[in-house]
């Protein structure tokens, strides 16, 4: 039979760290009501630099040049996230994690270099 | 085993790699008019590793298999044999595929590069032996599949093709990865052969359902019933050589790699995926001949058809013997040769301004305008129906001789009876070509690399075909003895 008592730790934790953040949410909101702060007009409510309309209609255009940019990031995001376990790991892996890494690295870059060419970094 | 050893084994994958980067590169510099030279050169690369594929068969104490990268990969007579099926099924897929795309002004030198992709991974499924090295090689032969599948993205049925093909691919994968983990967590390894050491006895519930996750996984990619459901819109939206290719290279690979995780991983719960498998076999059987009668569209019907197929071939596997999985080899031999032959039939489907056809009704009275064709079809889709003297009966026979062998009557017989079914819509096809008024829709193409292969396919699925069992039953045997 598990020791569920073994688990108190992380319960405590876990109510801990949901008091903590609501009262980080609503205490300000709070403050803010009772300061007099709190003034809403149009333009404070809406979004303003690169945020989208919050409330609107789902099926909305959206420019498929996004979605591209999205999977480049992904793709980069994962290199560097292969990158630090293999950088730490080196003294292990030795030669054979170097040239593997070398190896995936340079498919990577072959595919960097298709893109780059085929115009998919160019916004216009 | 040294670096160099597991080198040299994978050295069809290296090859193959190599050559897809450097046409990559070739066709961002190359553009649209490169597509040809392209396409020559990835069918020139493709040969070379089959070639490579050979030299290491030949290569001394090859028989029981040379394990690479610390059992990660395995170089036996088994993967060599579906490897030379799939490099050889992807080649007539990029035969075929040029003039289909120029008639739409869409060819793309990508193409080929994709098939290539696809190839590395087909071959990667098909020679792992752990079960992250299969997940890759899967991966590998998915993506590039599910680009393939939308490659015309002018086309909306291409693009939903290919939209739906991921969607329920990416599903697929899930339930295959979800299995993995269980069966490693319940095994505590990912190679088939620990896993097939630990999972012996009465299987626990966890295990079972790691081991229901994983064939689930696999059933999607062969396609096998109840996991078909994309298959008939898939092979419908994508352009016809890359249903050619759908149906048989990676039909080849899915089938051999489920073949190799069954033997090898779960070999020690035989109960456990015997009964999955015989019912995955019937179902698929039954489904693939009763829902194409209805079908007015080839490519339609040719998806049930293969995924008909799918289930005789699943009969041999479900028998689990040497035997079973020697007649496989053979049936997917000849289904490969049998289901390119249709595909490039229906490729020779064009009107006068070179348009695609792909209705039942526009094949009438082919027989009058196009007797060569309409004769070829015949020959395959009387091939595809098993009925003796075609080779495509010899396939079947062999697999359900395995089944009696291993003392499966009943699978057998229900297999048998519900081929009958299947024949009626094989004959339907051949009834329309031969008696049905001319519609006269379908033109004379001339197109020279078409005709050959059609000629040459037809030629081995005809009874000639039985010369070629004393080459190729020996090819089977040892591909099967590898995995026993």
């Amino acid at each position: 039979m598990v020791d569920l008592s073994e688990y108190a730790p992380i319960l405590l934790f876990l109510f801990v760290a949901a008091g903590l953040s609501a009262a980080f949410v609503f205490l300000p909101m709070g403050v803010s009501r009772l300061t007099g702060t709190h003034n809403p007009s149009a333009e404070k409510l809406s979004e303003y630099e690169c945020g989208f309309p919050a409330f609107e209609d789902s099926r909305s255009q959206f420019d498929v040049r996004f979605y591209l940019v999205a999977i480049l990031f992904i793709i980069f995001d994962l290199e560097a996230a292969f990158l630090f376990p293999w950088a730490v790991s080196l003294d292990q892996t030795a030669w054979l994690g170097w040239g593997s890494m070398m190896v995936f690295l340079f498919i990577l870059t072959v595919g960097f270099i298709y893109e780059w060419k085929m115009g998919a970094l160019e916004w216009e | 085993m040294d670096l160099a050893t597991s080198l040299w084994l994978v050295s069809p994958e290296i090859l193959l790699s190599l050559g897809s980067m450097i046409l990559l590169l070739m066709s961002a510099w190359g553009g649209e008019k490169s597509a040809r030279l392209i396409t020559i050169l990835a069918a020139a690369t493709l040969f070379a590793a089959a070639l490579l594929l050979m030299a290491i068969a030949h290569m001394p104490d090859f028989k029981d298999g040379a394990v690479a990268f610390d059992g990660l990969y395995i170089a036996d007579n088994f993967g060599s044999a579906a490897k030379f099926l799939i490099y050889l099924a992807a080649i007539i897929s990029l035969m075929v595929a040029p003039r289909f795309f120029k008639a739409g002004g869409l060819y793309r030198p990508e193409y080929p590069v994709l098939i290539l992709f696809a190839a590395i991974g087909m071959g990667i499924m098909v020679s792992a032996t752990d079960m992250l090295t299969l997940y890759i090689g899967l991966e590998l032969n998915s993506l590039s599949a599910y680009v393939l599948a939308s490659f015309i993205r002018t086309d909306v049925r291409s693009s939903e093709a290919g939209l739906k093909y991921f969607v329920l691919g990416a599903l697929a994968s899930g339930m295959l990865l979800f299995g993995i983990s269980l069966v490693y967590g319940f095994s505590g390894s990912t190679s088939f052969a620990v896993i097939g050491e630990t999972l012996t006895g009465d299987l626990a519930t966890g295990p079972l359902i790691g081991v229901v996750l994983v064939l689930s996984g696999l059933a999607f990619k062969i396609s096998a019933v109840p996991f078909h459901m994309w298959t008939p819109d898939v092979y419908e939206g994508a352009p016809t050589p890359v249903t050619a290719f759908f149906a048989s290279a990676p039909k080849v690979a899915a089938i051999a790699m489920t073949a190799r995780v069954i033997i090898e991983a779960f070999g020690g719960q035989t109960a456990a995926w015997q009964q999955i498998i015989v019912f995955v076999a019937l179902a698929s059987i039954v489904l693939g001949a009763v829902a194409a009668i209805g079908q007015q569209n080839i490519k339609r019907l040719l998806a049930y058809s293969s995924i008909n197929n799918v289930g005789f071939l699943l009969i041999g596997l479900a028998a689990g013997t040497e035997q079973g999985v020697s007649a496989m080899m053979f049936y997917l031999a000849v289904y490969v040769a049998m289901t390119l032959g249709a595909f490039i039939c229906v490729l020779e489907m064009r009107d006068s301004e070179g348009q695609p056809l792909e209705s039942l009704e526009s094949l009438a009275g082919l027989s009058q305008t196009r007797p060569g064709l309409a004769a070829a079809f015949a020959v395959f889709m009387f091939s595809l129906a098993g009925i003796p003297p075609l080779f495509g009966f010899w396939g079947k026979f062999l697999v359900f001789d395995a089944a009696v062998a291993a003392g499966m009557l009943p699978l057998a017989v229900i297999g048998i009876a519900a081929s009958v079914i299947g024949a009626f819509y094989y004959i339907k096809i051949v009834k329309i070509i031969y008696f049905d008024e001319p519609s006269g829709q379908i033109v004379k193409t001339g197109h020279k690399t078409e005709n050959g292969l059609i000629a040459v396919l037809a030629l081995f699925v005809s009874p000639l075909g039985y010369l070629a069992i004393p080459s190729i039953a020996p090819i089977a045997d040892a591909a099967a003895a590898a995995l026993f």
